[in-house]
């Protein structure tokens, strides 16, 4: 199935070609490194795995924080430590070239068996050797079996949560209905305080739990049960990413001594006096603060699996003091910073998110990670925070354009135009790289949630469009994605799927034939839709229970100022003073919305067919009906700045969001509509049968609050309004939304076009939407789209005093528009 | 000249809002056409007949059937066109299955378009009142903000439907909406006076100096054309101008004439110039209408058009 690509499904694609990169311009370190990383494919690395292992076999028994910071240890003082050549900045949680680690405690006991497949299949995606999986297999998955979180979480659902939930395997396989998402990953995407680790460093929070550790009540049982071991396991960690740096500093002492370049070799000494140095000091300079936040998200990487992998913050901000400083001084150069981030982004492109199990894998296909960078937006105090760094990562994202990291620009009433104008440039330089996420949505719903305005102004990006206060946040738990597209099915099948064949899984809302008006329709669709998101609430409910067993996180929680004046571990369900945002996805937003319409205008206002002949052709997919599915598909679709559609779209996100503050308030935690999913829209779409609005069985469900593939005819304004109708900006229940827009390369062509880009994001900023992120299409894609003509019907091609829809024009006239095409990319 | 003060505060009958007329197209962020992010409305009608119109359905003013065969799915599954029409237009070849449409026997009742399920057949030409269409452009208008966006009116030609144009310019521009129309010039000056005074800007197209082919080309001498546009500069210094010329093979696409439309145009007050280069998009339309594309296969290359637009100053 061929669809256009969002930048960041784009990643994936390039990702799973093993070709991610097109780089230019930069100085040549960054690039150097890239060229030797990219033939080689992908290493799966055990040492995290079996040193966690180890540690775990002693520590039984023992405080779950305490035997996080032991393994921590364990690792610190037992893994192999490297150093690359050419490189600036050092810190690996892995073997050189490109690599994935393991994370048994997640869904350890399944590896041997994986493992197993995987080194007899012909094309394996990576490399791990025989004896390292005979390690694994003997070594590391049979302690877990039994242990991990997966195994338990499953054993804790009851008979309807589950067949939601999983397949009748061994596996546990998803049915992709109400997908739970927390057994791939033991915590939601994150961010640290990473200005803690600047002010303070790792010996300035040692020292303080140290103090606190003395000042401990010895006769109280709490103090002894639960502060005790927090401040052991905070000293220990602390201890541990010291000593992992300092065996880096031993490390290029020695390389450096056998150094015959005399440049190398200033440079290897360089980086032992950063790790010695760092990050148990606070920095002095620009690079010492680099390689002090690199140790920090390296070795949180190694603590846990977080979302996505662990995001770097405002980088722009707390790096700025440093920055400035070394400028004034004369000790650094913008050439030399950018060189840095460099070294930093093309450090991060060898760490692969890897995924063992069939579900993991089918949700971040490819392995794309994306720990965004935050540039932009406001200061703590509601200034404009744009600075000379904001600049310099632009930069860099326009001549080293690597997929890593996932530029994120916060955009704000007062954003200056040179900002705008820059990140205009950025997105036509950068294959649409940076996304954009507005202060002016984002900022009043973190207040509605009890944030300080200095905590909302402050917020850093996270993961693909979520956003956090760090040392305000306090929800870890990883949520549902749910697919209504399947809530949908089970209106038409009473509570059944043609997947999955009589399984009663849904409410038996009535034979579909039987409904006499469309309102009887819509409402069975909110019945099944609310039992999903009650399923969804009963797996959060046991999934905030369990992870407080079975995860703990000692780096994350003394980076966290909440959890070191509580003495709480990060993933215990309640921590006091903080804000728990968690949400569940809607998957197939327009397909819902579509569907609905469709019946609504074509069965019951036009009544050309009846819902029988409707259901007839569903079951067939449309085989032999495609008179049936030309009316349907033609019927209003969201995304056309249409009433029509988009009042059914705004009562649906109305609804969940009221269900949510009813029951999910219940937990005792903020339970978000969100309509963000990156990819997973395709492997959703896998166990949907034929929907109402003409969409096949099987194939991708709508993307994001997009509209449905192709159908969409009024170009990008209307998409943004379209969004904007069908939000409840009263309600407080909601989290992000993503908005992917395709442009084509004429319309951000030149000068005015980079104008004409600008202005059509302060129309976006100003309609308050929550992210927005633009593809601007390659002759490629235009080269797809005369092959898949059906997927592109909305593929606007705009020429002076003239435009089409690219599919509509004959053949050699498209050939003509890609020539053209071409020419303007030039 | 008169100031957007008099202008607003000059009456006009309220009665002129509810007056239609008939629409074949209406373009959300349009980028080329007009300052800004533009709505574009186009009215179907036009005095000339260019050979190389890109929008033949915007020719005859009134509503007629369009035929995109691609989107036909045929007699097997459908065939409901040939069953509506009493004229017997429409058939189905045995070897083919997509419909096949006589638009000489069509008597243009429209009657199939309306019964098509996948729009294959559709109906050029929707009636809006100047009222429907302020309501949806000023539905985009927070795209408009920051760069002087606005409504551009197209065509066919927009002066020939002036009254109604007056009215809806006029509407736009008690909605404070930046108004501009792009017009072949191909009116009596009354007309352009008429929408000019609720214009912010205007989009200008000279085609050629040398009116005999102008005439051959197009249909229509442009004697009318040069005569409204001097009239305009004159009466309107301060309307900013753009002035367009399609680069057409056979026609104009010599650095000559180029260069007589830039002569021309030295000195005229508020006017920037750009050619456009000749693109055959619009070829599809023509059978889609039953009609024959009168261009064939001229085609006009970026290097040669970069060469006679470089040529001249």
């Amino acid at each position: 199935m061929s669809l256009i690509y969002s930048p960041q499904e784009k990643r994936i694609q390039e990702e799973i070609a093993h070709n991610n990169v097109v780089a230019f311009g930069s100085s040549n370190r960054p690039l150097q490194i890239l060229r030797s990383i990219r033939e080689a494919k992908p290493q799966i690395d055990i040492e995290r795995g079996l040193y966690f292992t180890q540690s775990f076999r002693e520590t039984e028994g023992q405080p779950l924080n305490l035997r996080w910071a032991k393994a921590l240890m364990h690792y610190a003082k037992n893994t192999t430590v490297y150093i690359d050549d050419n490189q600036l900045l050092v810190g690996r949680s892995g073997k050189q070239g490109r690599y994935g680690i393991l994370y048994p405690e997640l869904d350890g006991n399944i590896y041997g068996e994986v493992l197993s497949k995987i080194s007899t299949r012909s094309n394996s995606p990576f490399d791990i050797s025989p004896e390292e999986i005979r390690i694994v297999s003997e070594e590391i998955s049979p302690y877990w079996v039994g242990k991990t979180f997966h195994e338990n979480f499953a054993k804790s659902l009851t008979e309807d949560t589950t067949k939601l939930t999983y397949n009748n395997d061994a596996e546990l396989t998803s049915r992709y209905i109400v997908n739970e998402t927390a057994s791939f990953r033991s915590s939601l995407q994150w961010v640290h305080d990473y200005e803690i680790v600047m002010e303070k460093g790792f010996r300035g929070i040692k020292e303080e739990a140290e103090q606190r550790l003395a000042e401990l009540d010895e006769y109280s049982p709490i103090d002894y049960t639960e502060k005790k071991p927090f401040l052991e396991a905070t000293i220990l960690t602390c201890d541990a990413i010291v000593l992992w740096a300092n065996r880096h500093a031993d490390l290029a002492e020695k390389l450096a001594a056998q150094e015959t370049n005399e440049k190398r070799k200033a440079e290897l000494l360089k980086i032992a006096e950063n790790c010695r140095y760092v990050p148990e000091n606070p920095p002095r300079t620009f690079y010492e603060a680099m390689q002090a936040q690199w140790f920090t998200q390296m070795f949180s990487r190694i603590e846990q699996k977080t979302g996505t992998i662990i995001s770097n913050g405002r980088m722009d901000q707390y790096l700025y003091p440093f920055y400035k400083k070394d400028i004034e001084a004369g000790l650094i150069t913008d050439a030399e910073v950018q060189e840095l981030f460099e070294c930093m982004w093309v450090a991060m492109a060898q760490f692969i998110d890897l995924y063992l199990s069939e579900t993991g894998g089918a949700f971040n296909e490819g392995y794309a990670h994306w720990e965004a960078v935050t540039i932009g937006g406001q200061t703590k105090n509601g200034q404009d925070a744009t600075n000379e760094l904001t600049y310099i990562l632009l930069k860099s994202k326009r001549e080293f354009p690597l997929n890593y990291p996932d530029l994120a620009a916060r955009v704000h009433a007062r954003s200056p135009k040179r900002y705008l104008y820059q990140i205009a440039e950025t997105v036509k330089a950068g294959e649409g790289f940076p996304k954009l996420l507005n202060d002016e949505d984002i900022i009043p719903l973190l207040l509605s949630k009890g944030a300080t305005f200095e905590e909302a102004y402050d917020y850093s990006v996270s993961g693909c469009a979520e956003c956090r206060m760090p040392n305000r946040d306090t929800y870890t738990s990883p949520n549902a994605y749910i697919n209504f597209a399947a809530a949908l099915e089970m209106v038409i099948y009473n509570g059944r799927m043609k997947k999955y064949g009589d399984e009663l899984l849904g409410l038996e809302t009535g034979n579909f034939e039987d409904f006499q008006s469309f309102d009887e329709i819509l409402d069975a669709y909110l019945k099944q839709a609310r039992n999903f998101i009650k399923h969804a609430f009963i797996q959060q409910h046991e999934i905030i229970r369990l992870r407080a067993q079975h995860f703990a996180s000692p780096l994350g929680s003394a980076l966290h100022k909440l959890c070191r004046n509580t003495y709480t571990d990060l993933h215990q369900p309640k921590i006091e003073g903080g804000i728990d945002l968690g949400y569940f996805e809607y998957m197939g937003f327009a397909t819902v919305i579509d569907s609905l319409s469709a019946i609504k205008k074509v069965v019951f206002e036009d009544q050309t067919i009846t819902l029988a002949q409707l259901k007839e052709a569903l079951e067939h997919n449309f085989e032999g009906y495609e008179r049936i599915r030309q009316l349907m598909r033609n019927a209003p679709a969201y995304g056309n700045d249409d009433p029509y559609t988009d009042e059914l779209g705004k009562l649906l996100d109305r609804d969940g969001q009221e269900f949510s503050q009813k029951y999910g308030n219940q937990l005792g935690v903020h339970m978000d509509l969100r309509i963000v999913p990156f990819t997973s829209h395709v492997p959703f779409g896998k166990v949907v049968s034929a929907t109402p609005n003409g969409r096949y069985a099987y194939i991708p469900l709508s993307d994001g609050s997009s509209a449905s593939q192709g159908a969409d005819r009024n170009g990008p304004t209307a998409i943004l309004l379209s969004n904007y109708a069908t939000k409840n900006y009263d309600r407080i229940e909601h989290a992000g939304r993503l908005i992917n827009i395709k442009l084509s390369p004429s319309c951000v062509k030149g000068r005015e076009g980079t104008e004409k880009l600008v202005q059509f994001i302060e129309a976006w900023r100003d309609l308050k939407l929550w992210h927005i992120q633009f593809n601007v299409l390659n002759t490629e894609t235009l080269r797809e789209a005369q092959k898949h003509p059906e997927q592109y019907r909305n593929l606007l091609v705009r020429i002076a005093g003239y435009s089409a829809y690219f599919t509509e024009l004959t053949k050699d006239l498209q050939d003509d528009l890609i020539s053209r095409t071409e020419h303007e990319a030039v | 000249m008169i100031s957007f003060r008099e202008q607003s505060m000059k009456p006009y009958n309220r009665r002129e809002k509810s007056q239609t007329d008939l629409v074949f197209n209406i373009q959300h962020y349009s980028l080329h056409d007009g300052s800004g992010i533009r709505t574009i409305i186009f009215l179907k009608g036009c005095p000339l007949r260019c050979r190389w119109c890109c929008n033949p359905e915007s020719q005859n003013p009134n509503r007629e059937l369009f035929y995109s065969a691609d989107k036909c799915i045929g007699q097997r599954e459908c065939a409901q066109c040939a069953l509506i029409c009493s004229e017997s237009a429409i058939s189905f070849a045995e070897d083919s299955s997509k419909a096949s449409i006589s638009f000489s026997s069509c008597s243009n009742c429209l009657r199939c378009a309306m019964g098509c399920p996948s729009k294959a057949l559709t109906i050029q030409g929707e009636s809006y009142s100047v009222a429907e269409l302020a309501d949806l452009v000023e539905r985009d208008s927070i795209f408009f903000q920051s760069g002087n966006g606005g409504l551009t009116v197209s065509g066919g030609e927009p002066l020939s439907h002036i009254d109604f144009l007056e009215a809806l310019l006029a509407e736009t521009q008690d909605r404070y909406i930046d108004t501009a129309i792009e017009t072949c010039g191909c009116a009596p000056y009354e007309s352009l006076r008429r929408a000019a005074e609720h214009l912010d800007q205007i989009l200008f197209d000279i085609k050629s100096m040398d009116s005999q082919k102008h005439k051959e080309y197009t249909g229509q001498g442009n004697e009318q054309i040069v005569e409204n546009f001097l009239r305009l500069c004159e009466e309107f210094p301060d309307l900013p101008k753009k002035v367009r010329t399609p680069v057409i093979p056979g026609f104009n696409d010599t650095a000559e004439e180029i260069d007589a439309i830039r002569k021309f145009l030295q000195g005229k007050p508020r006017v920037t110039y750009e050619p456009l280069r000749y693109h055959s998009f619009g070829r599809g339309k023509y059978a889609a209408l039953g009609r024959t594309y009168p261009m064939g296969d001229a085609s006009l290359s970026e290097e040669r058009f970069r060469e006679i637009i470089d040529a001249g100053g």
